[in-house]
């Protein structure tokens, strides 16, 4: 499994810079987690966040520092426990996730506890084939990516692993193409306001 | 032990200690990049610094010598330049100058420990050291929250080891990537620090530096697609 659509460049640096929220973080690394060529990426950026670091000027450090960490280099560290669920591999293992519910004709969805807070929250949407998605527009970002199966909106078809960026200025209506139940990973930025009959169906999702 | 206590005291000896332990390595494209300094004159960019001629070291080295035998003098070393490089860069991301501080030496405890992890073949040291950081600062913000410690970017390890003639050594990538943002102009330079690395909003980029953010924009667009080409040669 390859994919075709991969987060932009300044998706990648970001998350290499560790600047993304927890949420869009999360889907970016479930697309790293398939997509080989996208981790080179990220580790480019790394390796230029390591430049950065080294060019930075130093600050000086309270008097002892350097005494009192050699005192701990002996001491043995705790691991701490993990949360986390047993269905999924990846990064997604370390997510506590709600149960799916259904939404209405086709489409359930399931939560995935975010412990960041912010405008930013992530959750898993599932959909039947030739299901046609709720047509909706977005306040902010809404990054999405392809677990199973595929859909298909105005972009084009988006399959396994394929990641999704949109921002406030699209509007789509992406349908399930015809093969696998489509699940996807998504990142939403913001209330999104939902039209239609689904979306008022959908609408208790944004308030969790 | 008591090499240490004469180490806190007497950091230039330290200097050298490191120095008899690693052997020097002049990053050839860090040697040009500090020429010119001065006349840069950029937010963050480096003015002086006088450990940067004193104590350029092999850090790589370093981290390997820690893996393979504990070794504390590499250990302070490493410390002396980092820790506070990496105060700089936390309170850059917001943290107050304590916070920075403990984090720092979080990260610098955390390298000492996951030292047998560093593989040279697949990052530069420079480029560890800061993912351990990015790593604490994200798990520090969001302690707060919910107390969970996530190391996704661990998680997401490639499971596939490459070929060994696919592998461009460290050292070579790390010059590589020097070059490569070497050739960056200082103002694409700047917007990308500022951005993916500080985290700052367009907004915020646009008042530091006095320009349209519609500038900002299209300086970190140039930007990425230079670095894209500069950098797929990497792979």
């Amino acid at each position: 499994m390859s994919a075709r659509r991969h987060p932009s460049d300044a998706a990648l640096a970001s998350y290499a810079g560790g600047t993304l929220d927890e949420a869009r973080r999360l889907v970016v690394a479930a697309h790293l987690a398939i997509c080989a060529q996208c981790r080179v990426a990220v580790s480019a950026f790394e390796a230029t966040g390591g430049v950065i670091l080294d060019d930075l000027e130093p600050t000086p450090l309270r008097q002892g520092a350097r005494g009192a960490i050699l005192e701990k280099l002996a001491a043995p560290f705790a691991h701490e426990p993990r949360p986390g669920n047993d269905e999924f591999a990846g990064p997604l293992a370390a997510y506590e996730l709600g149960p799916w519910r259904w939404l209405g004709r086709g489409i359930s969805w399931r939560r995935v506890d975010i412990p960041e807070a912010g405008n930013m929250r992530a959750f898993m949407l599932k959909a039947a084939p030739g299901t046609r998605l709720p047509h909706h527009k977005h306040q902010g970002a809404e990054w999405t990516c392809v677990l199973q199966g595929a859909y298909r909106h105005d972009d084009g078809i988006y399959g396994p692993a394929d990641f999704d960026e949109a921002d406030e200025t699209i509007e789509h209506r992406p349908v399930v193409e015809a093969g696998d139940e489509c699940i996807c990973l998504v990142a939403l930025e913001g209330q999104i306001a939902l039209q239609g009959w689904v979306g008022r169906l959908l609408q208790p999702l944004i308030r969790f | 032990m008591i090499q240490f206590g004469f180490a806190a005291v007497f950091p230039v000896v330290s200097m050298v200690l490191s120095d008899v332990i690693a052997p020097r390595r002049v990053f050839p494209a860090r040697r040009e990049r500090h020429a010119p300094a001065t006349k840069r004159g950029h937010i963050g960019r480096q003015m002086h610094d006088p450990t940067r001629n004193s104590a350029v070291f092999d850090a790589a080295k370093l981290i390997v010598a820690i893996a393979e035998r504990q070794d504390r003098a590499a250990f302070g070393a490493l410390f002396d330049f980092y820790a506070p490089r990496l105060k700089t860069f936390l309170m850059r991301r917001g943290a107050t100058a304590e916070l920075a501080e403990d984090l720092a030496q979080e990260a610098l405890l955390a390298i000492w420990r996951k030292a047998r992890s560093f593989d040279p073949a697949r990052a530069t040291a420079s480029a560890w050291i800061f993912a351990i950081t990015r790593n604490l600062r994200i798990d520090e913000a969001r302690r707060g929250v919910k107390a969970q410690a996530v190391d996704f970017f661990d998680l997401i390890a490639p499971e596939e080891i490459a070929q060994p003639d696919a592998i461009v050594s460290a050292a070579d990538s790390e010059a590589r990537v020097r070059h490569a943002m070497k050739s960056l102009p200082d103002d694409q330079l700047d917007v990308v620090r500022l951005s993916f690395f500080e985290g700052r909003a367009h907004g915020s980029i646009a008042d530091a530096l006095q320009i349209p953010v519609g500038t900002v924009k299209s300086r970190l667009r140039l930007a990425m697609n230079k670095l894209r080409d500069l950098l797929s040669e990497l792979s």
